[in-house]
């Protein structure tokens, strides 16, 4: 890029919307192209609009391959045998390396002519190096079948890669208890417990009191343990503590919820409910450490959807001592009037928070931003720049109330110009 | 002999995929019924489309639903991607249609297609529930789909959750498989080269099937569309997909939805809308219809001339060509010209102005979702790259947690900090607190998911440090990974310098002038090196570089099929069949600089796969790369897609 400005700067972003003679709007283009404009729309399960058809016809299948390489290709999709290959060794003439070779191109093949322990292990360790996870795992599997679990475990915890697909596996599988315990055995019960916690979350269902049954079972026997991290114990604690109080409030439409969703349930409804009340919302904020900054997302989120603007300014604006007002939230400046302006806030109490902005080439960049002119052009006029707002008003539509502004704040004779 | 040019071949691909579905379909029985699973339908609208499949027996179709009651024919043909779950969900339905109907058991009307291939596990799946010789399995590995010019996916986006969170590499092989028979029609590309251990075993594979295949290679010779083929490890460079693109089609991916190249352009309600914590109000509109964009240059001109833009140019170049559709009014032309416009014209204007009036729609909303925000994330994207001002860089993050915080994209920004900069145990459990609170506790796993996909790097409690601490001074005990991130990528030259970003060609626009994403580094190497000595130099501090190809065959010893390399395989060692790592060539190297003869590339061209997925910032850099070089890149992976999905994959 030339240079570092982006395309979202009050610059360029102006000038993408502007209306002059190079760059037309989207709205201008949206009118011409709108004018024969029907949505393409899909209407069956397959889109009506055949485009392989119309693309295949590009050049005939003999271009691409030959016959021969063909019936190849689609050989090796079927995992058959060529036909000349039928006449195959005797399978208990078959070598590791031509069991690895089937397993790997597919084809059907019996690894229980492999009986040594020698054979097992080097079928493990072939299909390792080659790399083919469908082989590792049938091979494991096959171990599993033929060795006795100590064996298995002894060969498996040296060879990670075979490991990480057995975990899947069982994983998979919904063989969890299976998977605990081997992950135990290799003394990695954190990560065991991890994995539980995984499994009784992702299929939980809508039994409240059987959710909250394992969970405390997985607290007890597997989170309550040495090695296990603190902080993911305590998350868990927490867990249970939500899902306790979600049981005892017993409102169906709260169950399930995150603390946050249940936060802004609560500033919904139970806004004035004091601190010590079940269902206020300072006092969920206690139980689970709300942070202040998440606090004032949600509540300024909350109300203003709902249009209780008054609440809004209420909250986030404080009167000091002398009376003058100072915006007071956790949510930094421009975050906040980003979000306001999303949530659609009145031009006048986004100029209320831009005012406030202490630097006057932030609050000017802001005010440019949010297209708050009495701002823009009050802050020009105490930068005594006439040419800037000479400028600006030549933006302003001619006689709105911001253009008589800009013109009343040009004549003032009491504005010492720089320029 | 003629021979068409390879984009004209490559986009032909469908007719071998066919061929494949055909040979399937001809042995589940004259008519029958398609079940397909949802995920599977824009891909096969561009394997075959449904007149092909109603041609080739298909009396109806249907969605997969574990619900789904009768349908029309008995003979049933399901088709899923390969996932135990989804197979599981069939299983249970045909057990249940037997339970019903158990004369239904002997008539040989059950068929599962898996796309890309059935594992063995399946097998004993159907074994034990006691299915086997009632339902077929049947592999069917459809070949690379041309999604745009020099754009070829495999169109598997569950690859990068089954390959890296879970770590299984039971799909691997697939790819394999789809490289062997794209190189039936390409010819095989004389350079050959893998980053990272998953690219190195394909290319394992990728011998052993042109070992027991050898004969369809009935020439020898080399390819003459493709010079050199490097596959890399999505893992290899995840800074690519952590990061926010400032090219239009990267933008575009961010918020709406692509499938299969397809785009829907749902505006009211995007990925980044989707993805915010719900306060109760959203009110839930049922799903409505939306325009779709077709993210292909060869259908959409337009969309070839802006996709690869940096987004700040892209409404001028709309404007202009809205202004030249404004000259084409027809009120002033007379009867005959009228006519004549009718019949060449006016289709395609037409179009032309769908598509412009779309790419509009979808400019609009990218500015209003993302405008206010972007300046500030690529700001701290930068410095985090860098390595610079971490205290603000994680406030930056906090505050985007405490805040607006998204699903999956606060995660992004999480992740990409812990990679560039590194978390402390306490900034960890700060951010992971904040998410838990607004999504639920029940995402708890989500973390240790991404730290086993090698995203996230989970800092030690200090409780732990405290042991070590008495070992040695503080730089010691600073954990080794602190600041291997900026030392790779100087070493690659992937972090621009000032100079570097004011310039025209630095493919580091994608990302605003911030990063070069690997594959373009790699490109690069190889189109401008002259010999292999002075690309393996220029790559060096790549530690998991590999050789293949014609470089390979030169270093082999006799014949070295698998059986031999297997027999002499050492316990845990790499097999290196199809490939070989680098350093042992030193000594060779110094005899012989240019091994195998394949520097200067000839033919100028490269074929990229990323394993996992790769995204429109990549691709454009490639471009770029390609324009500068004067060569030609075909990008290709098993899907493509933004990083917000990437982390969704871990979810």
């Amino acid at each position: 890029m030339d240079d570092d400005d982006y395309w979202n700067t009050s610059e360029t972003k102006a000038k993408a919307l502007s209306f002059d003679d190079d760059v037309l709007s989207p709205q201008e283009i949206l009118a011409i192209g709108q004018k024969s404009y029907s949505g393409q729309i899909e209407e069956s399960i397959f889109s009506n609009l055949n485009i392989t058809s119309a693309k295949s016809a590009a050049v005939p299948l003999s271009s691409l391959v030959s016959s021969k390489v063909l019936e190849l290709i689609l050989l090796a999709q079927s995992g058959k045998c060529p036909s000349k290959e039928t006449k195959q060794v005797l399978p208990s003439e078959e070598t590791v390396a031509m069991t690895l070779k089937r397993l790997t191109l597919g084809r059907s093949c019996s690894l229980h002519i492999h009986r040594s322990l020698k054979s097992k292990t080097e079928l493990l360790d072939g299909a390792l190096a080659i790399g083919d996870g469908n082989a590792v795992l049938t091979v494991v599997l096959f171990l599993i079948q033929t060795l006795n679990k100590k064996l298995v475990y002894e060969l498996l915890s040296s060879r990670p890669v075979a490991l990480n697909h057995y975990i899947s596996f069982l994983q998979n599988e919904g063989k969890i208890t299976e998977l605990t315990d081997l992950l135990t055995m290799l003394g990695r019960s954190p990560e065991g417990a991890m994995y539980q916690y995984q499994h009784t979350v992702k299929t939980q269902g809508n039994n409240i009191d059987a959710l909250l049954r394992k969970l405390m079972n997985l607290m007890a026997n597997h989170f309550d343990q040495p090695g296990v991290d603190q902080h993911q114990a305590k998350m868990l604690a927490d867990y249970i503590k939500l899902l306790e109080w979600q049981k005892h409030v017993n409102k169906p439409e709260l169950t399930y919820k995150s603390v946050l969703q249940w936060l802004a349930y609560n500033c919904a409804n139970h806004w004035h409910e004091g601190a010590g009340n079940a269902m206020s919302p300072l006092t969920l904020c206690q139980r689970h450490q709300i942070s202040p900054l998440q606090y004032d997302w949600v509540v300024l989120n909350v109300h203003a959807k709902s249009g209780k603007w008054d609440i809004v300014e209420s909250l986030f604006t404080k009167k000091d001592w002398l009376g003058r007002t100072t915006v007071s939230s956790h949510i930094p400046i421009e975050t906040l009037l980003a979000r306001l302006s999303e949530l659609q806030a009145s031009k006048q109490i986004l100029a209320t928070y831009v005012n406030k902005v202490a630097g006057s080439d932030d609050r000017l960049r802001l005010a440019h931003m949010y297209k708050i002119h009495s701002v823009v052009i009050e802050t020009l006029a105490k930068q005594k720049d006439r040419t800037a707002l000479t400028n600006y008003k030549m933006t302003l539509s001619p006689q709105s109330e911001e253009y008589i502004l800009a013109e009343n704040t040009l004549r003032d004779s009491t504005i010492k110009w720089k320029n | 002999m003629e021979n068409p040019p390879l984009s004209l071949k490559l986009s032909s691909l469908c007719l071998i995929s066919q061929c494949k579905l055909d040979s399937i379909l001809s042995l589940c029985g004259d008519k029958k019924d398609l079940i397909i699973d949802p995920s599977l339908i824009k891909p096969m609208e561009r394997v075959c489309g449904v007149n092909w499949l109603r041609q080739h027996g298909i009396d109806k179709i249907y969605k997969m639903d574990p619900n789904l009651g009768n349908t029309a024919n008995t003979n049933r043909v399901y088709f899923i991607p390969s996932c135990i779950h989804k197979y599981k969900c069939v299983l249970d339905q045909i057990a249940s249609l037997i339970n019903l109907n158990s004369s239904l058991a002997e008539l040989n009307c059950f068929h599962i297609i898996i796309v890309p291939k059935v594992l063995t596990i399946y097998d004993s799946i159907l074994e034990s529930k006691g299915l086997y010789n009632i339902v077929k399995l049947h592999t069917f590995t459809w070949e690379f789909m041309m999604l745009d010019n020099q754009l070829l996916s495999l169109e598997l986006p569950f690859l990068f959750k089954q390959l890296y969170v879970e770590q299984n590499h039971s799909l691997l092989s697939s790819i394999s498989m789809s490289l062997w028979s794209l190189f039936h029609v390409t010819g095989k590309p004389k350079a050959v080269f893998s980053i990272g251990k998953l690219s190195a075993s394909v290319l394992d594979m990728l011998e052993i099937y042109n070992e027991t295949y050898a004969r369809g290679f009935l020439e020898k010779e080399s390819s003459k569309d493709i010079g050199a083929l490097v596959i890399v490890d999505r893992n290899q460079d995840y800074a690519s997909s952590l990061l926010t693109p400032a090219t239009y089609s990267g933008l575009l991916s961010e918020l709406f939805t692509v499938n299969c190249g397809n785009l829907d352009l749902n505006v009211k309600e995007t990925k980044l809308k989707k993805g915010k914590l719900d306060f109760g109000f959203e009110d839930e509109g049922g799903p409505s219809k939306h325009a779709v964009i077709m993210l292909d240059s060869s259908i959409d001109n337009l969309y070839g001339e802006i996709k690869h833009r940096h987004f700040s140019e892209v409404l001028s170049v709309l404007s202009s060509k809205a202004k030249l559709l404004k000259n084409e009014d027809i009120k002033a032309l007379g009867i005959q010209e009228i006519k004549h416009f009718v019949a060449t014209k006016l289709q395609q204007i037409t179009l032309f102005k769908q598509n412009l009036v779309n790419h509009v729609l979808a400019c609009e909303t990218i500015i209003s979702e993302m405008s206010n925000k972007y300046e500030n994330l690529k700001l701290a994207e930068t410095e985090m790259l860098n390595n610079k001002n971490k205290k603000s860089n994680f406030q930056f993050v906090d505050e985007n947690f405490g805040t607006d915080i998204h699903i999956y994209n606060s995660l992004r920004l999480m992740c990409l900090l812990s990679l560039t900069q590194s978390l402390t145990y306490d900034e960890y459990n700060t951010l992971v607190t904040k998410y838990l609170l607004a999504f639920g506790y029940k995402y708890l796993y989500v973390f240790n998911n991404l730290i086993n996909a090698g995203l996230l790097v989970q800092p030690s409690s200090p409780k732990l440090s405290l042991n070590i601490s008495n070992l040695g001074n503080l730089s010691d005990r600073l954990p080794k990974w602190q600041n291997e991130f900026q030392s790779n990528a100087n070493k690659l030259k992937q972090l621009p310098s000032q100079a570097d970003k004011d310039s025209k060609s630095s493919p580091s626009y994608v990302f605003n002038g911030s990063y070069i994403p690997l594959i373009a580094v790699l490109c690069q190497a190889m189109l401008t090196s002259e010999t292999l000595a002075e690309l393996i130099m220029k790559l060096s501090s790549l530690s998991e570089l590999r050789v293949g190809g014609k470089i390979l065959d030169k270093l082999k010893v006799g014949m070295e099929t698998l059986n031999e390399k297997l027999s002499n395989l050492k316990l845990q060692n790499d097999l290196e069949f199809g490939c070989k790592d680098v350093k042992g060539l030193a000594k060779l190297l110094k005899s012989d600089p240019n091994i195998g003869n394949c520097f200067p590339l000839k033919p100028k061209s490269v074929l990229v796969y990323v394993i996992g997925g790769v995204n429109y910032a990549e691709i454009a850099a490639c471009d770029v790369i390609q324009t500068i070089t004067g060569s030609k890149i075909y990008v290709t992976s098993d899907c493509v897609h933004s990083g917000a999905e990437m982390i969704g994959s871990a979810t």
